[in-house]
């Protein structure tokens, strides 16, 4: 199956984008997390705070479904 | 065209009024905007964008005829207005707005550049 | 001149004369707008020994180059003064209508001297300037002021207020506007209530002259359309800083009981998504801005009433929720209610009432010294006593009115070391026992541990957490950078979040004044105002500087007990040896005195003839100071 993920900031380059400057689209296994995936695509899971699924933050155990749109993002916060 | 307001969404952060002054009068003041934001604070909480119905009652008290409907929107002649404010009187949603600076009235002529900026979706253009 | 309202006010509040002077370029171009304005008119106009909250102090109100324009989120407007709280220079910012409107009004400095003989609020309807009596107003809470004032004057003005604890001179008063944005920080608020002035309204109706209005319109509208679509634009607009709350517990770096520990049990109570889920009302931009991170929310709980606040965000959530002890967002809301309106800044308020339930849970502080109340983790009851009391100082609350520090002084008996702060400001709402570049930031910083003077988290993490190498450089640049957008006076968020360069920040200086600016000169001026900041408060202070960059013995000495950070610690020796290498890379001497060289460099020659009379100029370095001072994070996986 086939899911998305987006991504800006320091992710951006290591997500490697090729359906649009933000997306990049991403062959996987039912079941796999998004753990797994990020440790195959070769992005340190520290970078990766949550990851943002239909307007829900969802940790990084996260399995997604087929054609899932995933913002991951890293982090950045304070007032 | 028309300008779809969704107040529920507006932010407050007037990108909209900078906009139409920019585009208007080559200015950055936000003052000379034909869209205005009201602020209910501190309860309940709400914005509300406020530009021109398209009404057309401002067409109708206009004595000297400087205002004129062209395609969907109803725009001043600066040439022929004498800035006498009858139609800020009557405009009956209170969106007729003034400017020490501005030679007449300034009201919305449907440009569409705020809903461009706008990023909430509390401005939208629609057929 | 281009990108600016052209004047400059001066108020003496004692006599009522106000002088208006045109802004000259030179100031303008050399430093920039709000906290460069700050640092440089406090060193120059302030005594050395000028009480914080007497005469001699002057308050300052200046938005900077991008407020107001057609810049990314260009809202902000800076406050500056001697801060009570640190006796150093201090400037706090915020977003929000106020500093546009100011510049509408053709204003881009008011220099407040002197203190007034009556409440005063200063009114500015463009040229018109009155300080107008305030008797009705005083006493007032800092919100229900603002709505009163919209009744009296009009929706159209913009008005900033302080709150009791201004009056009373609390030292972390924050000046508050817009229903819930706050300059927070350094007490700002307090200098603003010392010189009887409860209030700011101001409306301007004058359009602000540009360079090349085309080419500005179009770069900001192409970066509009460019970051509608950005991945990160919708969670930030959905939750706000609150996203983070989950992250920072995860990662065992959030307050939790006045920092006894980094992982708060019950956080999922007070995150991001319960505040989206339960109180929120609308989304609240500031002016110019398409993320609008602002939560406007309103919070139930039985028995009190109803209240609408802005927030909370995320550093409220850490400091009055999870240092405090709460675990319900209705309560951590109440509490940022009653802050914003008895006009305490959220963090340091909260720091210092975690830092009290702590000296309650041990004994320290009684009910005999709550008016018979307790003070326990997590009751909002207790919160809103003991908060009551400081904005008062009646008893209890007089001693923590003057913040963790003050206090510890003043109860003695080991609270110093547990007493969150740096330089007598308290820490924003990150633990660094395992983030110890994190922890150089707040104790190197000008005006005390807050995080947007370096926000270094994620450099902990790509650089290693384990370790206290390569710390120093990578803070020092942030320590420039991010205080830049307090000079410029754009939000840091574009630049944070939705991939906005900070070079587009200063082409978009460049469109606005005809200067030809680069950000290299910006990053100089950063450098400059730093060193200035830095030197003033050794001279105020006496030296070296290195005896003020001090860490509370919690940090370096005491294991996390729980969570993700279990065990860890900064331990001493990797402070001193990050300090070492901190001052090394900064070009000042050992005992963390700025040298000649640098200071020259920087165009402060007369600074280092001060700090030379003082007998705190640093000694020189043998073979020069580095050429590169600050160095940008590469992550290693890039």
């Amino acid at each position: 199956m086939i899911i998305y993920l987006r991504s800006g900031r320091k992710l951006h380059d290591l997500l490697k984008p090729d359906v649009d400057q933000y997306t990049r689209h991403v062959e996987m296994q039912e079941g796999a997390t998004l753990v797994e995936i990020l440790g195959e695509l070769g992005i340190p899971l520290v970078m990766v705070a949550f990851a943002f699924v239909d307007g829900k933050v969802r940790k990084l155990d996260y399995a997604p479904t087929d054609g899932d749109v995933i913002t991951i993002q890293s982090p950045v916060a304070g007032g | 065209m028309k300008i779809k307001v969704a107040k529920e969404n507006c932010t407050g952060c007037k990108l909209c009024m900078q906009i139409c002054a920019i585009q208007h009068y080559g200015e950055i003041n936000p003052k000379k905007a034909a869209i205005h934001i009201d602020a209910e604070y501190p309860a309940p909480g709400v914005y509300t964008p406020k530009l021109c119905v398209q009404c057309g009652k401002c067409m109708e008290a206009c004595p000297v005829d400087a205002i004129s409907l062209v395609g969907d929107a109803y725009i001043i002649d600066p040439e022929i207005c004498t800035d006498c404010g009858i139609c800020v009187e009557v405009c009956p949603f209170d969106v007729m707005f003034v400017h020490a600076d501005a030679p007449t009235p300034i009201m919305c002529d449907l440009c569409m550049k705020c809903t461009e900026v706008c990023n909430t979706g509390a401005l939208t253009a629609v057929e | 001149m281009n990108g600016f309202g052209g004047t400059i006010l001066r108020i003496n509040m004692e006599t009522g004369e106000i002088k208006r002077t045109p802004t000259p370029e030179k100031f303008a171009r050399e430093w920039m707008g709000a906290r460069g304005f700050v640092a440089k008119t406090v060193y120059d106009e302030v005594p050395r020994d000028a009480d914080p909250l007497g005469p001699e102090n002057i308050l300052i109100m200046a938005p900077g180059v991008l407020t107001g324009t057609f810049a990314p989120a260009g809202s902000k407007i800076g406050f500056g003064c001697i801060s009570p709280a640190t006796n150093g220079h201090a400037d706090s910012n915020m977003g929000g209508h106020l500093g546009a409107e100011m510049k509408y009004a053709g204003y881009d400095m008011v220099v407040f001297e002197r203190i007034s003989p009556e409440p005063v609020y200063l009114y500015i309807d463009d040229d018109t300037i009155e300080l107008r009596s305030a008797g009705d107003y005083w006493g007032m809470g800092s919100l229900d002021l603002e709505k009163r004032m919209k009744d009296d004057l009009g929706e159209d003005f913009q008005i900033a207020t302080i709150g009791p604890a201004g009056e009373n001179g609390v030292v972390y008063s924050c000046i508050t506007h817009d229903f819930g944005r706050q300059a927070g920080r350094c007490g700002v608020g307090a200098v603003m209530g010392s010189k009887k002035l409860k209030a700011i309204a101001i409306r301007g109706t004058k359009s602000i002259p540009v360079h090349d209005l085309p080419t500005l319109t179009k770069s900001t509208y192409d970066i509009i359309q460019r970051t509608k679509t950005h991945p990160l634009m919708e969670p930030w607009q959905k939750y706000g800083t609150a996203l983070f709350v989950g992250w920072s517990n995860d990662h065992g770096c959030f307050p939790s009981r006045n920092f006894q520990t980094t992982y708060h049990e019950g956080w999922e109570g007070i995150s991001g998504e319960k505040l989206a889920e339960e109180i929120l009302v609308t989304h609240k931009a500031c002016f110019g801005c398409w993320i609008n991170c602002g939560k406007y929310s309103r919070a139930r709980i039985p028995g009190k009433p109803d209240i609408y606040v802005e927030g909370p965000e995320y550093e409220t959530i850490a400091l009055c929720g999870g240092s405090c002890g709460m675990t319900n967002i209705h309560d951590v809301a109440y509490a940022n209610y009653l802050c914003d309106n008895l006009g305490l800044d959220t963090m340091s308020g909260g720091n210092t009432i975690g830092f009290a339930m702590e000296c309650y849970e041990k004994g320290i502080i009684t009910k005999d010294d709550l008016e018979g109340h307790e003070l326990r983790w997590g009751n909002i009851d207790d919160f809103e006593n003991v908060l009551r009391m400081i904005a008062d100082r009646r008893g209890i609350g007089e001693v923590l009115s003057h913040g963790t520090k003050g206090a510890a002084e003043r109860l003695g008996r080991g609270t110093l070391a547990f007493a969150h702060q740096a330089k007598g400001m308290e820490f924003s709402g990150y633990d660094t026992r395992w983030y110890s570049a994190q922890l150089l930031s707040y104790c190197t910083s000008d005006i005390g541990a807050h995080h947007n003077r370096s926000w270094a988290i994620t450099a902990d993490i790509e650089i290693g957490q384990d370790t206290p190498e390569g710390k120093a450089a990578v803070v020092i640049y942030l320590q420039h950078i991010r205080p830049l957008f307090d000079t410029w006076c754009c939000c840091r968020l574009f630049w944070g979040e939705v991939d906005v360069t900070a070079e587009e920040h200063v082409d978009t200086i460049g469109y606005l004044t005809g200067w030809d600016v680069t950000f290299e000169e910006c990053m100089k001026i950063s450098e400059k105002i730093w060193n200035l900041t830095r030197s003033h408060y050794i001279e105020r202070n006496g030296g070296p500087g290195r005896q003020f960059d001090v860490a509370p013995a919690r940090q370096l000495e005491e294991k996390v007990p729980s969570g993700p950070a279990e065990g860890q610690r900064v331990g001493v020796e990797n402070f001193e040896y990050m300090l070492d290498d901190y001052y090394y890379n900064r070009g000042w001497d050992k005992n963390g005195n700025p040298t000649r060289e640098v200071l020259e460099i920087l165009g402060l020659p007369h600074v280092a003839d001060n700090l030379e009379k003082a007998g705190l100029l640093g000694e020189p370095f043998e073979d020069g100071v580095p050429k590169v001072r600050g160095q940008r994070l590469k992550p290693k996986a890039m």
